[in-house]
């Protein structure tokens, strides 16, 4: 019985083992292998067209891999495991006609894990000013009220694709701050794709590098700066 | 924090090629021996400091153990971390930071073939 809990204990939030995609038989994603582990931050970092945002639609099961098996807290994804995880997709897409307001109501109710409370906070923290049409927002201010939308949730993994594109710093530092004040006491795990590093760096504490739709790295960021190694560094060691 | 006496330096950059929580550890720790963080001062949450700074979580916890364990800060179940009243604790850590500080002296006094009041004398001395 005990080992049984300590399994769960350590079970992957995501695990990813020999994805692969092929579109117009063109190879996307190459036999991705690996996992996120529960309660971190992890980063996805790539170059831009590494297959970064399909990989993440796949674990998202917004679309589905050629080949390979991907499990959310060890079951397969599918449908059943939208319930499990919020995703912010890379370039929004919320609708522009809406106030903030307006568009937080109805996410509330598509949402069965919505929590109002937690939304309340966040529209403070966030500074998100609910009477203002989505249209006339600045990118920052979007891109604030979608990560609202997914911190909203109770679901236990957070999925960014791409948060910072466009950003301003003040809205950069504010996700920043956000994601590190949601993660709570390890009950959430966040996956982060961005090739943004600079912005990001003090908050991952593991990496995951693809390129050319392969996996070329995963680290430990606390080993890396053991041996004197930055984030950026390592990126350019690995991407160079 | 409550009254205002941040942990840390205003314009403190951090180097990303070094473990982040050592030197959060170093800086708040010469705060405490050098008194601009009072003692019995209370510290920030964990979440508040990660969030504040922007860092993992599990650095900002990781620096609070290090100065635990080293007891210049304590934790109170449900009241919270605060730098310790203990002046002997904040001597010993004054001595240490100034052992390793005339180490540093003497290391670079070598380097340069002077003894260290040689190379203080030479530094002394105006043009």
């Amino acid at each position: 019985m005990e080992s049984n809990n300590e399994g769960k204990e350590r079970e992957a939030a995501v695990s990813c083992i020999d994805v692969s995609l092929t579109a117009r038989k063109k190879t996307i994603l190459n036999k991705v292998s690996f996992e996120v582990p529960k309660g971190t931050i992890t980063g996805l970092l790539g170059p831009n067209g590494a297959g970064k945002s399909s990989l993440l639609r796949i674990i998202s099961s917004l679309a589905t891999a050629s080949s390979g098996t991907v499990a959310i807290f060890g079951e397969p994804a599918g449908e059943a495991a939208l319930r499990k995880l919020s995703l912010l997709p890379d370039r929004g897409g919320l609708p522009g006609w809406q106030t903030a307001a307006q568009w937080l109501a109805f996410a509330k109710g598509i949402y069965p894990d919505w929590d109002q409370v937690q939304c309340e906070q966040l529209t403070e923290d966030l500074k998100i000013a609910s009477h203002t049409r989505i249209s006339s927002m600045s990118r920052g201010e979007e891109a604030r009220l979608q990560l609202l939308t997914c911190l909203s949730r109770t679901a236990p993994l957070v999925i960014l694709d791409e948060p910072f594109t466009g950003v301003d710093m003040i809205s950069r530092e504010q996700i920043a701050s956000t994601v590190v004040g949601a993660l709570a006491d390890g009950t959430r795990t966040f996956l982060i794709a961005t090739h943004d590093i600079r912005e990001m760096e003090l908050l991952f504490d593991h990496l995951v590098m693809i390129g050319n739709g392969e996996i070329k790295a995963a680290r430990k960021v606390d080993q890396l700066r053991q041996q004197g190694k930055s984030v950026e560094a390592f990126y350019r060691e690995v991407f160079a | 924090m409550d009254e205002g006496m941040p942990l840390l330096f205003e314009e403190f950059t951090l180097n990303p090629s070094r473990p982040i929580y050592e030197q959060f550890v170093e800086q708040i720790r010469a705060r405490i021996v050098s008194g601009i963080i009072p003692t019995g001062q209370r510290l920030p949450s964990v979440r508040e400091f990660a969030a504040d700074k922007r860092v993992n979580p599990t650095t900002a916890a990781r620096t609070y153990q290090e100065l635990e364990r080293s007891g210049l800060i304590v934790t109170y179940r449900g009241q919270g971390t605060f730098v310790t009243g203990d002046m002997e604790i904040i001597g010993k850590a004054r001595a240490e930071l100034a052992r390793a500080a005339v180490q540093e002296l003497k290391r670079t006094a070598k380097a340069l073939g002077l003894s260290v009041e040689e190379m203080l004398e030479l530094g002394e001395k105006e043009d």
